[in-house]
């Protein structure tokens, strides 16, 4: 079989209808907290109500007494049964320590775990915990990152000696050349990109069976990167990997966030064993809120861009203070994901970048849906657009001029990443048509005087997919990371049915779908006749260590390795049929349930009979043949990476580049700054496609998501440290009222270094917050302020159009 | 004042065609009774507040989110949850095909909900129009579909000739 | 979202409610719920009972009596509210707003009783309810008492109920001839939570607007009458610039207001002022109430 078999296939690239979608739609799907297990018990956090304090004193005496009650753990206990998380970060920060509960005797954030209670049904585990006593010295506490660096900040983690996770320069080019020589230099003093989480709708719900006879943790729930969460628990328990399991069914999203759910998932385990029964914990939405992840909110200052007299962009420099809140989890990986999409969508030459990740007294970030990337795309975009407005360039022209262009490609970044192919200007030409730009610009001109403002904005972006992990080693050498690999297996049953199994971990994407799609192809079957696996199953070896579902891969490393996988099972098929029908493998095709002898139809074999001969008759078969042939194929895919350029920085750290060009129009009324989103359309390019509805789908659900992080979504903190938007009454998640219907039109620029020339997609890189941002300064105009936040709620607009921010931003040339 | 303590409550409720007989704490939810007590997976916790409408059921004929209402409230009375909705011989009905065939469901969380919401919105008789679905359906969250999908399949499912899925058009042709 | 313990009562008529809320320390009424059983899962409020008052018959009934005022028990729904022709016929803009209000499942179990008693400031109905001039009658341990909208309204959260007081139904006297009422609002995104509201009546008399209110929401202290306004609209002409005399009085107001994490506390008082004048332009060009 050649990658030309799929490439003229009958259903890859083909609009199928899902596999998964009948047992969603009569309720007979398996969320986490859907499990019914015996002799459950419930687990409760108590959870800290102060941003930063010393704890006192823990008294739970009052609970023992209380029916239902099972037992707690509690911060001490936690501390002999564990060790630290593993962290990423080098020295000095690598001496914080990050356990299941508080640790080092202090909380750091509104909502951090204290106690867990167990109770012997969800009523008694809440009863419990309401009975337990934490006493607390409250200390100074620090929630903004522009105070968290400065030197009498209080320090988060008294063991480090600053606030400061991660601090280096990336230095590309010479900026500071170009912004001596460039005909234009624009200065912005800060911009501010907001803390939001794409917060998917079933919060994390965690289930843990201690098997004490074999000694091992059976986990059930949602878990988007099983293999290195088991890696986390098995390190922090001092318990072997392989006797942790993680069973995901169902999974009711996770966009990224869910990835932190091995720190609660590890006071469970612990919780299991002791108490010796199952336990399970199903977070709230308050709990989620807290805890559950939060994107990565950035100030941006000192930010410069260079332009020539004819508009070229030459590049630009800022300082960037990441804020990750109180603890670094997945972090301080942000510090480097960002420079995937260094250029953005732009040919910028030059690029210099102070980077720092900070700790604040706030719930910690976990990658989000773009993460780290929409952040520096949203600052070089933003810096496009005031470029635009205050050079006099027209913002169309402008990007299209400065886009990499499409006989550029394979394009090669200022940091060594190449962009793997695209259509920017013709993507751009697309997204203008859906919004009907002429029509737009006049309706522009016409609201003029009726208390309406109309404004028109591109986000351009970059879904970056596929990660060279070694880019891990750009924030700290010493992390043993390179490449990226993906599992799959596909096996032929004992009655000739066929069942797959993907590394990937699917929280709405559709992987049963498309896996099947490729593999019927493959086999010669229908999607319909795979059998996939719902979820994954950390013991079924279709894993590797990467395995899971983060940074728009799956389309590439999923796909990947269940293409190789089939193929060495199509191999075996082959095999088995030329023995039995006397012919050479090669000869052997596999159509409608049948391997056949090419040209000669008559000569075949129903895979059932293949099956029953290799399952249960394989003295039928040559001893070479039966040897070598189980029906199982097993592959990985390995992304084609090599360690990054350390000293450099320089490097291929993804493989390939989705894009996404959006264009809006909306209205601002003048009197309140409220919004309304009149047109809204996206262009998607994200290669050759394998079923262009799941494309429109995620590309639909990553435009809301940007969209409503632009004008609602805030996590916001006050000044004692609590969260304001910690349920969705104060986080208002944009319902279907608030929203335009999306208008989709797509590009196809095949990658050339994917096995079919799919790219992964799915985040979108936040190109709504771009264009929303763009067109509320068309909107506001040369009058009023300037646009340098992420998040506009009517307030902030009403600002803008009464001016304001004009001091922070200079045209020095 | 002392510590309260709950009562248990008998109750006898008619949950998707079937008499359910059990005992409740007088502070158990709806929502919670369906999912623990008979593993009816239809209503879904997405929230605390009774904002995303995951738990979304009819209760004696009327749309409720299953998690402001007490169990104990329900004692003599009809509920029926998106377990209801199929055919009899598991075939999907017209809108859950609708919303199978527009791509209205992604992870699925919202799903259920979203159906009992779009059904009681259809068997209104009020006028389905873009505007009216979408502010049929405000009270339920979806954070995966960007409901631009939900929308159309249920004006789909109400008659409307709406745009298929991208690249359906095609296949349709072929 | 699991409730604290808790007893559940359901009384069989309006006496038992009032008998048990008035002997069961820390017992409140349940009406719909659709508040209330939120902030028992979040721990914010801790009864030792409900006193499930939805199926009280009694409490749910829509008359209008022959001089067409309307009288709506407590514990009517929304849905029914906004269903009713008796309500769309004398009161629209209680209809109208019924039929608005928050979700479709919401308007199936939320109450006008539940919405008037928990005196959220950012709730919709007190302040219209003032603006119309309605009456709440209340059944308590000393028996029946009839109070005015402006002194049913306490404050943020609160009202003028006593200890063991039920709210029994709510009269909305019939508007003058020639009276005409606005409602505006600015809310989070199409329809979502208030950050301001302002309802305007104005009894127009041959031309002069002969009595006023206004009032605002979503400040603190919610409903708040704006008297200065009201005086300043008195005796000008309706077609005279209302909006302008509004505006000059709005300034004199004493208005608190407070910051949440959707605007400032300044920002929800200029948009008052917005909503109010907003409202008056919608009189002038006779937008219908």
């Amino acid at each position: 079989m050649t990658m030309q078999d799929t490439a003229t296939s009958t259903w890859t690239g083909k609009t199928v209808p899902r596999k998964e979608d009948d047992r969603l739609l009569k309720a007979q799907g398996e969320f986490g907290d859907d499990t019914p297990i015996a002799h459950l018990g419930h687990v409760v956090f108590v959870r800290s109500p102060y941003a930063h304090a010393r704890i006192l004193d823990i008294d739970v005496s009052a609970a023992e007494s209380l029916p239902g009650y099972l037992g707690c753990l509690l911060p001490d206990e936690v501390d002999v049964l564990t060790d630290g998380f593993m962290e990423l970060q080098p020295a000095p920060a690598d001496a914080e320590v990050d356990k299941c509960l508080a640790a080092g005797g202090k909380v750091r954030f509104v909502g951090e775990p204290v106690v867990a209670v167990a109770g012997t049904s969800r009523q008694a585990a809440r009863d419990v915990a309401a009975t337990v006593v934490v006493d607390y010295e409250p200390l100074p506490h620090v929630v903004d990152a522009r105070r968290a660096v400065e030197p009498e900040a209080p320090q988060v983690h008294d063991e480090i000696g600053s606030n400061v996770a991660w601090d280096g320069v990336y230095d590309w080019g010479d900026i500071d050349a170009a912004l001596k020589s460039a005909d234009h230099v624009i200065e912005v003093d800060e911009l501010h990109f907001h803390r939001f989480s794409s917060t998917p709708l079933e919060c994390s719900v965690v289930t843990v069976s201690y098997d004490a006879g074999i000694d091992t943790f059976n986990l059930i729930g949602g878990c988007a990167m099983p293999q290195i969460t088991t890696l986390m628990m098995a390190a922090a328990m001092r318990h072997p990997a392989e006797k942790i399991r993680i069973v995901s069914k169902d999974f009711g999203g996770s966009f990224g966030v869910k990835i932190g759910m091995y720190v609660p998932a590890t006071a469970v385990a612990l919780l299991s064993r002791k108490l010796g029964r199952p336990m399970r914990w199903t977070e709230t939405r308050t709990e989620h809120h807290w805890m559950g992840g939060h994107g990565n909110e950035r100030w941006f200052h000192n930010v410069k861009m260079a332009v020539t007299s004819e508009g070229r962009v030459l590049g630009l420099s800022y300082d960037a203070l990441d804020d990750v809140g109180a603890y670094t989890r997945y972090e301080p990986l942000g510090a480097v994901i960002w420079t995937q999409v260094a250029n953005a969508c732009y040919q910028l030459q030059h690029l210099k970048v102070h980077y720092r990740s900070i700790y604040t007294n706030k719930g910690p970030v976990h990658p989000n849906r773009g993460y780290s990337r929409l952040q520096h795309m949203w600052l070089v975009e933003r810096m496009m657009d005031i470029a635009a407005h205050r050079l006099g360039f027209d913002p169309v022209q402008f990007r299209l001029q400065n886009y990499v262009q499409p006989e550029q490609y394979p394009y090669e970044t200022v940091n060594g990443c190449v962009y793997d192919s695209g259509n920017l200007p013709l993507s751009l030409e697309k997204a203008l048509d859906l919004i009907e730009y002429d029509d737009a610009r006049r309706l522009q001109r016409e609201s003029a005087g009726t208390g309406k403002r109309i404004g028109i904005g591109i986000g351009s972006t970059l879904d970056s997919g596929t990660n060279n992990f070694g880019q891990a080693r750009l924030i700290n050498q010493f992390l043993p990371f390179s490449g990226n690999t993906e599992g799959g297996l596909v096996r032929m049953g004992v009655d000739g049915s066929v069942y797959t199994v993907t590394g990937g971990v699917a929280f709405g994407q559709g992987h049963e779908t498309t896996v099947a799609q490729v593999v019927a192809d493959m086999l010669g079957l229908t999607p319909d006749e795979i059998i996939t696996h719902r979820g994954s199953d950390s013991a079924l070896s279709a894993q590797t260590g990467f395995s899971g579902s983060y940074a728009s891969q799956f389309a590439v490393t999923g796909i990947g390795a269940i293409l190789n996988a089939t193929r060495k099972l199509v191999r075996e098929i082959q095999l088995v049929a030329a023995s039995i029908l006397g012919a050479t493998p090669e000869e052997i095709v596999l159509e409608g349930g049948h391997a056949l002898v090419l040209g000669d139809p008559e000569r075949a074999l129903p895979f059932a009979a293949v099956a029953g001969i290799v399952h249960f008759s394989p003295a039928d078969l040559p001893a070479e043949v039966a040897d070598e042939v189980g029906l199982v194929g097993r592959a990985v895919y390995r992304a084609p990476f090599e360690i990054p350029d350390l000293e450099r920085k320089r490097g291929n750290l993804t493989l390939t580049y989705a894009s996404q060009i959006h264009a809006c129009v909306l209205e601002i009324d003048e009197e309140t700054g409220e919004v309304k989103i009149l047109r809204y359309g996206m262009v998607d390019d994200c290669g050759t496609p394998i079923n262009p509805m799941i494309i429109q789908g995620q590309v639909h659900g990553a435009t809301v998501h940007g969209i409503s992080a632009a004008l609602f979504e805030h996590f916001a903190y006050d000044d004692d440290g609590q969260l304001l938007a910690a349920n969705f009454y104060d986080y208002h998640a944009a319902t279907a009222l608030d929203l335009p219907s999306l208008r989709y039109d797509s590009v196809v620029s095949p990658s050339p270094f994917t096995p079919i020339g799919a790219k992964g997609m799915g985040e979108g890189g936040g190109a709504p917050l771009h264009a929303i941002a763009a067109a509320i300064q068309d909107a506001v105009g040369g009058d009023g302020g300037v646009v340098l936040e992420s998040f506009n709620p009517p307030e902030r607009i009403l600002g803008l159009l009464n001016g304001g921010t004009e001091s922070t931003v200079r045209v020095l040339r | 004042m002392t510590q309260p303590q709950d009562e248990m409550l008998p109750i006898s409720v008619t949950v998707d065609g079937r008499l359910e007989t059990g005992q409740v704490s007088s502070r158990t939810l709806l929502v919670h009774w369906l999912r623990d007590d008979l593993d009816k997976r239809g209503p879904k916790i997405g929230c605390d507040t009774g904002n995303c409408g995951a738990c979304t059921i009819r209760w004696d004929g009327l749309l409720v989110k299953s998690c402001m209402v007490l169990a104990a409230q329900a004692d003599d009375t009809r509920v029926e949850t998106a377990a209801s909705l199929a055919h009899d011989d598991g075939s999907l009905n017209d809108l859950q095909a609708c919303f199978k065939e527009h791509h209205g469901l992604q992870c699925g969380y919202c799903t259920s909900g979203m159906l009992m919401t779009a059904t009681d919105l259809l068997e209104s008789g009020e006028e389905i129009t873009e505007h009216s679905v979408r502010r049929g359906l405000k009270g339920n969250i979806c954070r995966c579909t960007g409901y631009e999908n939900i929308v159309r399949a249920v004006r789909a499912a109400a008659g409307h000739d709406v745009e298929k899925p991208h690249g359906a058009a095609e296949e349709v042709a072929s | 979202m699991i409730l604290p313990p808790l007893r559940y009562l359901r009384p069989g008529s309006v006496g038992d409610a009032v008998h048990w809320l008035t002997h069961i320390d820390g017992a409140i009424v349940l009406a719909g719920g659709q508040t209330l059983v939120n902030a028992l899962k979040l721990d914010l409020v801790a009864p030792t009972a409900l006193v499930d008052i939805h199926r009280l018959d009694e409490l749910r009934s829509i008359a209008v009596s022959p001089d067409r005022t309307l009288t709506i028990g407590a514990a009517t729904t929304y849905a029914a509210l906004a269903a009713s022709t008796d309500v769309r016929l004398t009161a629209p803009s209680v209809a109208s707003m019924a039929a608005g209000l928050v979700d479709r499942q919401v308007r199936n179990r939320g109450t006008i009783g539940g919405n008037v008693c928990l005196n959220d400031p950012t709730n919709n109905f007190p302040p219209l309810l003032v603006a119309l001039g309605a009456r709440f009658t209340v059944l308590g341990p000393e028996g029946t008492r009839t109070i005015d909208a402006d002194d049913f309204f306490v404050g943020t959260m609160t009202t003028a109920l006593g200890n063991g007081e039920l709210l029994v139904s709510i009269e909305i006297p019939p508007l003058p001839r020639g009276a005409r009422l606005v409602h505006r609002h600015l809310q989070v995104g199409a329809d979502s939570w208030a950050m301001a509201r302002a309802v305007v009546r104005i009894d127009d008399d041959n031309g002069v607007v002969v009595a006023s209110r206004v009032v605002v929401g979503a400040v603190l202290g919610s409903p708040q009458r704006l008297r200065l306004v009201e005086r300043a609209l008195v005796g000008l002409p309706t077609g005279g610039d209302l909006d302008g005399a509004a505006a000059e009085a709005f300034d004199r107001e004493s208005i608190e207001t407070v910051g949440d994490v959707h605007c400032s506390a300044d920002y929800r008082r200029q948009m008052s002022k917005v909503q109010l004048r907003r409202a008056l332009r919608d009189l002038a060009k006779g937008t219908p109430s």
